[in-house]
């Protein structure tokens, strides 16, 4: 499992008393600067990947958390404890704006994303075989985000949520804001939309290759 | 289980804590009778290696630090400005206490030199118009008493000054009245009035009616039963 995905939805998981997600976000509120900024940097990265696999945009994805964060730095008394984790809190906020987002946008996909300098951002190769093995890899990895990246929004963020993030059922139910069934079934459609893309995107080399 | 339901709950079995183990080791055991659903679960198992395939190459993803620092600027400002607000707040509520405080110093001041202006006021007509004196005998002036009765004027009405009716504590000089009875030296008191010369008259005393109008300054000897005895034009 995602180890800060699952850290930012328990929230308290090895967590000292005194650093507690709900302790420190009650001295963030009163001004206490260090408290916040513990508190961005332990969701910070759940935040951005959710964020990014969702909308395939790095710039769209900084956005996004930085205006979770300052949702959580204008209102944090928004906050209540007793309806569950400030991690799931936050994927509520982060997964509402990823919607506006989506929203917003015409319907492309981008394949492949771009730091500031230019060199790809979107696809680190862990252990590349050989030139053929990575060449092959990074397609199919492209393959993989478009045909996620092609979900409907609500089935691509129980996907995200699930399977790339690997939140429980119940957490994902939780930051979706929706009862479990909802996030059983959505997945189960997003599923078969993924497998039906991945075959297609799989044959399309096969068919232009066979048509050469 | 049926192929549809293997579908529905199937694929994430393994992964939903909703589900009994009883659903679990049914869809496990419908997956090895069926190969259309053992097919799927294939697909599924390799779609999931691509995922995390894909997940991990995200995995390492982390909002750039730009955005920390931007939004520990925007925290400091937004603090800053409102610990700001804060102090202003104090500082006006310090001010409004502190006026409110001098506006109730003065008023108590005020108010209390107005109580001794007002106490000043009400004893100084008492010590001028009602000043008793204890006498030791009393004696009478008959002269004085004619010459009020014929018009002279040893008080005016325009010399009615606080000071003016402070009385003299000697009994000379002073005239009986017709009918009064002589009483205790002891007991009679001296007081200093205004009266218009015609209420001479109303104590028995002869007077000039020309003059009845005139205001002047009479010590009236007064006994213990609070009726006049005797009576004395002051000398000017």
């Amino acid at each position: 499992m995602d180890s800060t995905a699952q850290n930012a939805i328990s929230g308290e998981m090895g967590i000292a008393e005194p650093e507690r997600d709900d302790v420190l976000l009650r001295r963030a509120a009163k001004g206490d600067e260090e408290a916040f900024t513990l508190l961005y940097r332990r969701h910070q990265a759940a935040m951005y990947r959710f964020a990014l696999r969702m909308t395939g945009s790095a710039w769209a994805a900084e956005e996004i958390v930085q205006d979770v964060f300052m949702t959580l730095m204008r209102a944090p008394k928004k906050y209540d404890s007793s309806r569950g984790t400030l991690g799931g809190y936050l994927y509520g906020i982060a997964r509402n704006r990823v919607m506006k987002h989506l929203e917003r946008l015409p319907r492309e996909v981008p394949l492949e994303q771009k730091n500031e300098d230019g060199s790809g951002a979107g696809i680190i190769l862990r252990d590349p075989a050989t030139p053929a093995t990575w060449v092959e890899t990074r397609e199919r990895m492209k393959q993989v985000r478009a045909a996620v990246l092609e979900l409907p929004a609500e089935f691509r963020e129980a996907v995200v949520l699930c399977e790339l993030q690997e939140l429980s059922y119940e957490e994902a139910a939780q930051a979706a804001g929706c009862p479990i069934g909802t996030i059983r079934s959505r997945l189960h459609r997003g599923r078969a939309l993924l497998l039906a893309k991945l075959e297609m995107l799989r044959d399309v080399p096969r068919r232009v290759s066979v048509a050469r | 289980m049926k192929c549809e339901e293997f579908d529905a709950i199937g694929l994430g079995a393994e992964r939903d804590a909703s589900l009994s183990e009883l659903e679990r080791a049914a869809a496990r055991e419908h997956a090895s009778a069926c190969s259309r659903c053992a097919a799927l679960q294939d697909s599924w198992q390799a779609a999931r290696v691509e995922l995390h395939a894909f997940a991990d190459s995200t995995a390492a993803a982390e909002t750039p630090a730009r955005v920390e620092m931007r939004l520990r600027q925007e925290f400091r400002t937004q603090h800053g400005t409102m610990k700001a607000r804060r102090l202003a707040v104090i500082a006006a509520w310090e001010l409004a206490a502190a006026a409110v405080l001098a506006a109730a110093v003065s008023w108590s001041n005020w108010r209390k030199s107005q109580q001794e202006a007002a106490a000043r006021h009400l004893t100084a007509p008492q010590n001028s118009a009602l000043a008793p004196a204890r006498n030791d005998g009393a004696k009478t002036n008959s002269a004085n008493l004619q010459n009020a009765g014929n018009g002279a004027q040893p008080g005016s009405a325009d010399s009615d000054s606080a000071e003016t009716l402070v009385a003299d504590n000697e009994l000379d000089n002073f005239t009986p009245l017709p009918g009064a009875l002589p009483a205790e030296a002891d007991d009679a008191s001296i007081f200093r009035v205004r009266m218009q010369r015609g209420a001479l008259g109303a104590l028995g005393l002869p007077v000039n009616e020309e003059r009845a109008g005139e205001w002047i300054q009479v010590d009236l000897l007064v006994g213990d039963d609070g009726l006049p005895q005797a009576v004395r034009l002051p000398q000017q």
